[in-house]
């Protein structure tokens, strides 16, 4: 559905995107992770016929965005980060002024309103004024206006920052549900086990290269060569960690108060192996667990060093 | 019905919709008439002597002040209402969004323009009834108030359209809003200083070269033909043009144009121009005229 190529940006001396290069298949729900200023904005504006590249090729339905922005437009649905909204306008006002420059006949927006209104849980505030709406009403309310007209991409860029914890659950519901209908939906965040929840595949942009693409099992999966050993002990920690650094298995090691922390390059055998070992020696082990990862693990494992 | 869709503009519909749901709309309504009404109804009453009696000659006069300070009330409200209509969108966020929707930067410009035009076309045919109290009293013919109005329009076109296009270029409504009135400024003095650094210049060249006959250039008063106060003078054959066709190597097609054309003529191109540009700019891809093809990557 989205095909990117060598795709660069560059503001004066400042290089936004350094040759970024991903498809993303149709139904599929991508999560686009970085950091601040890390190219998220920046490739999703170009999707968007908003700004155009400074080299490289973007495609959306097979229409390449700069030579055919109309045809792109018909089938995108952009939400950016930041948006205003007319604040004298009526919610369902709102929507029906979207529609009509969708072109859509005023007879059907009158049928497609309500229902938008009602997948986002704003049927009560037809009648009440943009301007009355809370954060996260609001949107809701854009997510809304970026499917009047029934898109097949959605580009929504950062749809959760500045929400309560309440909108953003409400949100994640109604994104689920956009999945449901298959839509190709484009979501950036740094709130990364949101991601993780909704995703089906994951893109992590640092300093505008792609620095890890693939599903998120596999970059779970993948993260987990270097396993992390949590060993708890309830006397001779000092021998215990002299008799760990020798092992070969065993990559690091740090204390955590009663605590041994290893990094661990193995496999389950070895990690049965290695307890065994402990509890032969004699070392007093009162827990063994392997530390589970989260994204904010990976994601800060992958960035690191990028760009120092 | 195809037609009719084509012409049907929800960005137009909508900015009536929003302007007129604000309180500033009839302050703005009422300040302007009142300000008008207040003016042409003290200016009656000294010029009829407390109501005993009047000249038509003077109420012609009273007629030409009730048209110029209009055009004044035109040259100062307009930048300000167009100067932020694209700006305006930028800074409130919502521009990003209109340009990913189908609305094509045509018809975004000109629904943005019209909507503003056609506001400040109600306040001045709003004022039409004190023009119709001054037109009671005599002095001005039919063809010269229908003259009148048709300036106004072009002119309420042009600024209009320097307005969104100077929107357009710049980022921040204050900028854009002190630039639209220095550019109206400078055309509504400039067009005058110019011709008469012109004027002076070729006098000048005439006494160097001992040439004796009065300057016989048109420059001069074509750029006075343009300037809106002396083009509104010439409507009733007051102001420093008058006759183009009485230059005796005049040639060309503007001499024997009617000064009030030349004015239409000449602020109607710019208004295209201006427009023009504007459509350009706004857009952020300008896409390739070739046919559209799937699958060409």
């Amino acid at each position: 559905m989205i095909q990117i190529r060598n795709l660069q940006k560059s503001y004066g001396k400042m290089q936004a995107l350094k040759g970024l290069t991903m498809d993303i298949e149709k139904g599929t729900v991508f999560g686009f992770v970085g950091p601040n200023g890390a190219g998220k904005s920046t490739t999703m504006s170009i999707l968007a016929t908003l700004l155009a590249p400074t080299s490289g090729k973007a495609y959306v339905g097979g229409y390449e965005v700069t030579s055919h922005p109309k045809e792109v437009r018909k089938l995108i649905g952009y939400m950016p980060d930041f948006f205003g909204v007319y604040d004298n306008l009526t919610a369902e006002e709102y929507l029906d002024f979207y529609g009509a420059n969708y072109d859509i006949p005023a007879a059907e927006r009158k049928q497609i309103i309500p229902q938008l209104l009602d997948l986002v849980n704003l049927s009560h505030k037809r009648d009440a004024y943009v301007d009355s709406l809370s954060r996260g009403m609001k949107q809701r309310l854009g997510l809304a206006r970026s499917l009047v007209h029934n898109p097949e991409v959605l580009i929504l860029d950062e749809p959760a920052s500045g929400l309560d914890p309440r909108a953003r659950i409400e949100l994640r519901e109604i994104l689920k549900e956009l999945r449901d209908m298959g839509k190709t939906i484009i979501i950036s965040s740094h709130i990364l086990p949101e991601l993780a929840e909704m995703c089906d595949v994951i893109g992590v942009i640092e300093e505008g290269n792609l620095v890890a693409f693939g599903r998120v099992d596999e970059i779970y999966a993948k993260m987990q060569e270097q396993r992390v050993l949590r060993i708890r002990l309830t006397g001779q920690l000092e021998e215990a960690m002299t008799r760990l650094r020798e092992m070969p298995v065993i990559t690091s090691v740090t204390r955590e108060g009663s605590w041994v922390v290893a990094g661990f390059a193995g496999n389950d055998e070895q990690q049965v192996e290695l307890l065994r070992e402990l509890t032969t020696a004699g070392y007093p082990v009162a827990a063994f667990n392997e530390a589970v990862g989260d994204l904010e693990d990976i994601f800060l494992e992958i960035t690191k060093g990028v760009g120092s | 019905m195809n037609v009719l869709r084509r012409l049907r503009n929800p960005v137009l519909f909508n900015e009536w919709k929003l302007r007129m749901r604000t309180n500033r709309a009839p302050w703005i309504i009422l300040f302007y008439l009142l300000v008008l009404g207040t003016m042409t109804l003290l200016a009656i009453f000294f010029m009829t002597n407390g109501g005993s009696y009047y000249k038509p000659g003077e109420t012609r006069e009273l007629f030409m002040m009730l048209s110029i300070f209009q055009l004044g009330m035109i040259g100062f409200l307009v930048p300000g209402l167009t100067a932020g209509v694209i700006s305006g969108e930028r800074e409130r966020q919502t521009l990003s969004i209109l340009l990913t929707t189908n609305i094509s930067a045509t018809r975004l410009i000109l629904g943005k323009w019209l909507a503003s035009l056609s506001f400040m076309m109600f306040l001045v045919f709003a004022t039409i009834p004190l023009y119709a109290i001054v037109f009671l009293y005599g002095g001005v013919s039919p063809l010269q108030l229908i003259k009148v109005f048709g300036f106004y329009v072009v002119t309420m076109l042009v600024v209009g359209s320097i307005g969104v296009l100077i929107s357009t270029l710049i980022k921040r409504t204050g900028i854009a809003t002190v630039v639209s009135y220095a550019v109206v400024f400078g055309v509504a003095i400039g067009t005058s200083v110019l011709a008469e650094i012109i004027r002076q210049f070729i006098r000048y060249q005439n006494r160097m070269n001992q040439v004796t006959s009065p300057p016989n250039s048109i420059w001069p008063d074509l750029l006075h033909s343009i300037n809106p106060v002396f083009a509104m003078l010439n409507i009733f054959e007051e102001g420093p043009v008058q006759d183009l066709s009485s230059f005796t190597n005049a040639q060309s097609f503007w001499a024997n144009v009617d000064p009030f054309w030349n004015y239409c003529l000449f602020y109607g191109g710019l208004t295209v121009v201006c427009l023009l540009l504007a459509i350009y700019f706004i857009q952020p891809v300008r896409g390739r005229k070739r046919k559209a093809s799937a699958g060409e990557q």
